[in-house]
This record gives C-alpha cells, sequence and structure tokens, in this order.
C-alpha cells in the first residue's frame, strides 16, 4: 500500500494526503450533534422490524439444509423458466437481444420489444394474452400509471394476436391496432406485425 | 430444521412440477376427446405443411375465454380450413404470417380468386400487412367487394406496408367519427400517392380485381 502510495504523482499524493486528514470538530458542534441524537425517539417496534429487516445479517445453515436450499433454488430456476413445445422446441421467454448479454440470435430471429398500452382508469387489473404466451393471463401483467396500463413484451417478428383482459375476465381488443376477423368465442383479437429488421 | 428443509424440497419440486405441467401439456385443460380431435388437426396441419402453431393457438384462445369445447373444436377447425384454403389461393411460396393472415380474411369473407389475385403480382413483396388491413376494412363494415379492390389497386400501384396502417388508421378514425365505412376507405384511399403505373382508385362496387387489372 506504501508503495503504491510512493509511487503516485506528488500531487496526488497530496491531494490524498489532505483528503485523509480528519476534520477538527468544534466541542460546541459535537455536543449539538449527540444532544439531536439523543432526542430522536425510539423506533417502534414495526419500525425496528423494518429495519432488521432492511440490515444484512448472517445466518448459518447446517450443510443438508444449504444443499437442499440450493437444490431447490436450481430445480425452480431451470424447471419453472422452460417450456417445452409439442415439438420439442424450447419455448422459454427470452429478453431483448440487446439486454441479455448472451450471444445474439441472427438479428432476423430475435425477439423484438413490443410495448403494449391500454387506457383504461376504471380497471382494477389489466393483462396481455395471445398467442406468444399461450394466452395466459398471469404470464403479462400490465401495469397501470394514471389510468394508462403498459407492458413490454418480446415478440419474436412475425404475425401475433393478442387481446387484453381487464380486471381478470372481460376481453377487450386494442384499440390502436388492427382486429382479427373473428375469434369464435364471442370477442375481438387485435393483430401486431413484429417486423424483421431491415437489413 | 429439517421440517424446513423437507417443506423447501417439496415445494419447489410442486412448483416446477406445476409449471413444467402447465408448459409441456398446454391443451391439457381441454377435455379428453376435444383434445385429441385438435391434436388430430394439428398433426393434419403438420403432415401437409401447414402452420400449426395458428390451431395451438386457438385451442388455448378458447380455453382463456372459457369457450365450450365444442366452440373449441368448431373454431379449431374454421382456421385449419382456412389455412389450407389461404395456401392454394396464396400458392406454396407464402410464409406462416402471410397464411395466417390470408386465413383471417377468407374467415371474414374474402374470397380465394381475390387473394390470388394479389398473390398473382407480389413480386416478392409479402402480402402480410395488406391481407391484415383487409380483413380488419370488412370486419369493420367495408363491402367486401369495395375493400378487396382498393387494397388490390393500392397493391397494384406500390402502396407499401406503411401506406396500408396509415390508410388503416384514417379509415378507423373516419369511421369511429361516423363515416360510412366503404366511403371512409375510398375517400382515404385517394390520398396515398401512386408508386406505380396508374393512380386509379376503383369505384365502390362492381369492378372485378381481373377488371381493374385489364
Amino acid at each position: 500500500m506504501t508503495d503504491e502510495f510512493d509511487s503516485l504523482d506528488p500531487n496526488v499524493r497530496w491531494i490524498v494526503t489532505e483528503a485523509r486528514r480528519p476534520v477538527p470538530a468544534a466541542a460546541a458542534a459535537r455536543a449539538r450533534l449527540i444532544a439531536a441524537i439523543k432526542a430522536e425517539p425510539v423506533p417502534s417496534r414495526g419500525l425496528r422490524l423494518v429495519t432488521w429487516l432492511s440490515e444484512p445479517h448472517r445466518f448459518v445453515l447446517p450443510p443438508l439444509a444449504t444443499a437442499a436450499l440450493a437444490a431447490s433454488l436450481v430445480g425452480v430456476g431451470v424447471l419453472g423458466g422452460l417450456a417445452i413445445n409439442r415439438d420439442g422446441r424450447s419455448a422459454a421467454v427470452q429478453l431483448p437481444a440487446v439486454a441479455s448479454g448472451q450471444p445474439q440470435l441472427p438479428d432476423s430471429l430475435s425477439p423484438r420489444a413490443v410495448k403494449f398500452v391500454l387506457i383504461a382508469p376504471q380497471a382494477a387489473s389489466v393483462a396481455l394474452v395471445g398467442d406468444f404466451n399461450g394466452w395466459n393471463s398471469g404470464a403479462a401483467p400490465m401495469k397501470a400509471t394514471d389510468g394508462t396500463w403498459t407492458v413490454f413484451v418480446s415478440l419474436q417478428p412475425g404475425l401475433h394476436t393478442y387481446s387484453f383482459v381487464v380486471d381478470g375476465s372481460h376481453f377487450v381488443s386494442d384499440p390502436t391496432a388492427p382486429i382479427s376477423p373473428d375469434d369464435g368465442f364471442g370477442h375481438r383479437s387485435s393483430v401486431v406485425l413484429v417486423r424483421k429488421p431491415s437489413l | 430444521m429439517r421440517a424446513i428443509t423437507l417443506l423447501a424440497i417439496a415445494t419447489s419440486v410442486s412448483f416446477a412440477q406445476d409449471t413444467r405441467g402447465r408448459a409441456a401439456d398446454p391443451l391439457g385443460r381441454l377435455d379428453p376427446s376435444t383434445r385429441y380431435a385438435v391434436e388430430m388437426l394439428m398433426d393434419s396441419a403438420r403432415m401437409v405443411g401447414l402452420p400449426y402453431g395458428p390451431l395451438e393457438s386457438k385451442a388455448l384462445e378458447g380455453i382463456a375465454k372459457r369457450a365450450s369445447s365444442r366452440d373449441i373444436l368448431v373454431a379449431v377447425r374454421r382456421v385449419f380450413r382456412s389455412l389450407r384454403d389461404a395456401r392454394t389461393a396464396l400458392g406454396p411460396s407464402a410464409s406462416a404470417d402471410e397464411l395466417a393472415a390470408g386465413a383471417g380474411a377468407l374467415r371474414v369473407g374474402v374470397v380465394g380468386s381475390e387473394l390470388s389475385h394479389l398473390a398473382a403480382t407480389r413480386n416478392g413483396n409479402r402480402l402480410t400487412v395488406p391481407l391484415v388491413v383487409l380483413a380488419d376494412l370488412v370486419t369493420r363494415g367495408v363491402p367486401r367487394d369495395t375493400a378487396s379492390l382498393t387494397i388490390f389497386q393500392l397493391w397494384l400501384h406500390g402502396a407499401a406496408d406503411d401506406d396500408f396502417l396509415g390508410l388503416w388508421r384514417s379509415v378507423e378514425r373516419d369511421i369511429v367519427s361516423g363515416t360510412d365505412p366503404g366511403v371512409a376507405l375510398l375517400n382515404r384511399a385517394r390520398e396515398i400517392p401512386a408508386k406505380g403505373p396508374s393512380t386509379a382508385v376503383p369505384p365502390a362496387t362492381g369492378v372485378r380485381p381481373e377488371d381493374a387489372k385489364s
């Protein structure tokens, strides 16, 4: 450490030395600070619990429990994130290529982040369903800001059919997108075309 | 501690099995006979080289919308037939997206020969967007002949995807404002600059694509 310090530029050494020099505090200021601390009310039980939860703690687990916990987390991660189609293709949800940090797919196959928006101030919940998530209303819940519900979904290039599910049971087509002809079930869905990037 | 360990293992295994079950067997919520029929249709589609994803998606859509097994099967069969007819109309080189869009157009009443006319003049361009817009316009009340012929004319004159999407937005806005759907389409179609040999926009009815081409 000393060798490293000595090898620094003299100006840098001076700055470091000055920065390390303790700042003298006036006795009156120190007294005011201690008095202010003492004047703070003792945290309530709930606040102490929150504080305790927000601070780091050390836990000791026996090796068997540690191995079991690790195995369970790996199991959830591997099996929970993987889906297999009928033809054996992996259907795991893929992040946008730019965000994955993984070797990228050929550009024409890369998923695109698509933003879906529905203005529904009265809705308590809105979800996006479509052929890209198996029409599973739990797959893409939307978040509301002042009555505007939005979600970003990674979609493969191509034609996709989708709908919004409002309050868990009402299927609503997207007013800003073309509608699909007929869903056969008494509701209309919408269509989005995710384009391949131009080369 | 042992109890906690066992609980963690049991919970993770249960969750993983549930997740895997839902993902690997999305049609598991269909009754056995409907599921069998749907899978037969999917296998048939695969055998004849049609995309089977739209069939599975339609079944899952029906499940999500709590449709009856009968309605689900009817809808899946309808998608299968329309995909098959769309390929007949658009030709074997049509992409999966074009087939899906063409199938949608057929399901709203556009006839196969009109799709064939579009496909015959594609010159390597993708038909997906024009077909989606065509199906949407007919669904919104534009007379089928008017919609088909207008889309065909625009296509013939070099309209691009953005032109069709812009047309759709304008017409949709006009319809919401109370304009007659057919009139809205014809008015808005005239605003699209021709990029091809002619700027003519067809009359509302009575002219077939083969007449328009000549």
